[in-house]
């Protein structure tokens, strides 16, 4: 019975609760507690899935009469879950290295090739590690990283942006390097890798990505107020680039600046629950479903 | 970490050097450039050529006995590779969505107007912005 029931939890975990909790409107209002369901809905996926081809693998362990062809294949869906486990983390690893290595490459080019800027740092907002770029697309970004991180804005947007609207995408960005948003999607990025192509969806990463964009925007908007940061987003997200490669991310953006025009409540409730929820997404499962499976098979160890 | 900085300005200083030359320099002419209006150690030029060379952004060049070295590309190239790394980066490729994070990605056109409606439509219930704002001055 139990890898039947993880079965279909891993399965309702994996598919139709992202897509449904994709569609409603209110995690927009606690980003944080909402990136925190994403991430223990992901978690619990997992273990489920886990859990499920072990539950399934071990089940031979119960019955009284053994085949040798039992054995074999519980043994094989065993080392399947086992080969499934090892995958995660060497996706997990691979993405780390990787995006680290991509950083490392682009943050030498930004220090060679772009000036740093102490101007910016005015009134009570420092920017550590800020680089202008001459360039007249207007665009900003930041380089996450444990010391050297680096927040890269083009004189483009200097030029384009009032002093209010660049102090709202200045505390954006430094929004993203103190909490270290980058893991969180580095996780996410990981667990879609890890998964073959026609399991995976999108819907996930999409949405912990504009989660953590309006947990940054909600920092600007602290700062600021809204309409700079609804504007600075216009600014940047409206100005034609000359690259060609134009990013999906418009429909984000217009949730965004929309997002302003509310009022920024606290919705502590709302934040309270979401955070239940998300322990409970972890905790339910495992107490009712594996706690019971492990002491069962440790009652048929001598 | 003063060291560290003080290298990387020299980095800066001596990539401006190779990118307004004519054509491959020796260590000696960078050296000399540099080492007009300071101290500067011979071996530090040599130094930060070195590192330059491992970051891929110039390449040596055999000439007779000696090295000689130039950019893998001029400054504005390497400029506009960048951008389009740093933009095209986010949206399309979920490898580098983590390496960098954008402020918030490029719209199509379509997009774009939908976002200054949004933009207009949120203004008028909006109290004015402050006074203290104004456009920033052109810096050059």
């Amino acid at each position: 019975m139990t890898p039947v029931v993880l079965g279909a939890l891993a399965l309702l975990l994996a598919g139709p609760a992202p897509v449904l909790l994709a569609r409603r409107a209110w995690p927009t209002r606690v980003p944080r507690a909402a990136i925190v369901l994403w991430q223990a809905l992901a978690l619990s996926a997992v273990l489920a899935a886990l859990g499920a081809g072990l539950a399934l693998g071990m089940d031979v362990l119960f019955r009284p009469q053994r085949g040798a062809v039992e054995i074999i294949v519980h043994s094989l869906v065993t080392a399947l879950t086992c080969v499934v486990a090892v995958r995660l983390v060497w996706a997990w690893a691979k993405v780390a290295i990787r995006t680290r290595s991509r950083r490392r490459r682009h943050r030498a080019l930004v220090d060679l090739l772009a000036r740093p800027d102490r101007e910016l740092a005015r009134g009570d907002l420092t920017v550590p590690g800020i680089r202008i770029l001459a360039e007249q697309t207007p665009f900003a970004y930041c380089l996450p990283g444990v010391r050297d991180s680096r927040v890269v804005v083009s004189s483009g947007a200097l030029d384009q942006l009032d002093s209010d609207e660049l102090a709202a995408v200045l505390t954006h960005e430094l929004a993203h390097l103190r909490a270290r948003h980058d893991l969180v999607l580095e996780a996410f990025i990981a667990l879609r890798e890890a998964f073959p192509r026609f399991v995976r969806s999108r819907t996930t990463l999409e949405q912990s990505r504009l989660l953590i964009e309006m947990l940054a925007d909600d920092a600007a908007r602290r700062r600021v107020g809204a309409p700079p940061v609804a504007r600075a987003l216009v600014t940047l997200a409206a100005t034609s680039a000359p690259t060609g490669g134009l990013a999906a991310g418009g429909h984000g953006t217009l949730a965004r600046v929309r997002r302003m025009a509310e009022p920024a409540g606290s919705h502590r409730l709302l934040a309270a629950a979401t955070y239940l929820a998300a322990a409970a997404l972890v905790v339910v499962p495992t107490v009712t479903i594996a706690i019971p499976w492990l002491n069962r098979l440790a009652d048929l160890l001598p | 970490m003063a060291g560290m900085a003080r290298l990387g300005n020299l980095e800066r200083e001596v990539m401006e050097h190779i990118w307004s030359s004519t054509g491959p320099v020796t260590v000696r002419e960078v050296h000399e450039a540099l080492a007009r209006e300071r101290d500067l150690a011979y071996t530090t030029v040599m130094t930060v050529l070195d590192r330059l060379a491992k970051k891929s952004v110039v390449r040596r060049v055999r000439d007779g006995r000696a090295y000689r070295y130039e950019a893998v590309a001029g400054k504005d190239q390497m400029v506009a590779d960048l951008m389009r790394e740093a933009l095209d980066g986010a949206g399309s490729d979920a490898h580098r969505a983590a390496a960098l994070v954008r402020f918030v990605d490029e719209a199509t056109p379509e997009e774009a107007a939908a976002l200054r409606e949004a933009l207009a439509g949120l203004a008028p219930a909006e109290t004015s912005p402050p006074s203290t704002s104004r456009r920033r001055a052109h810096r050059g």
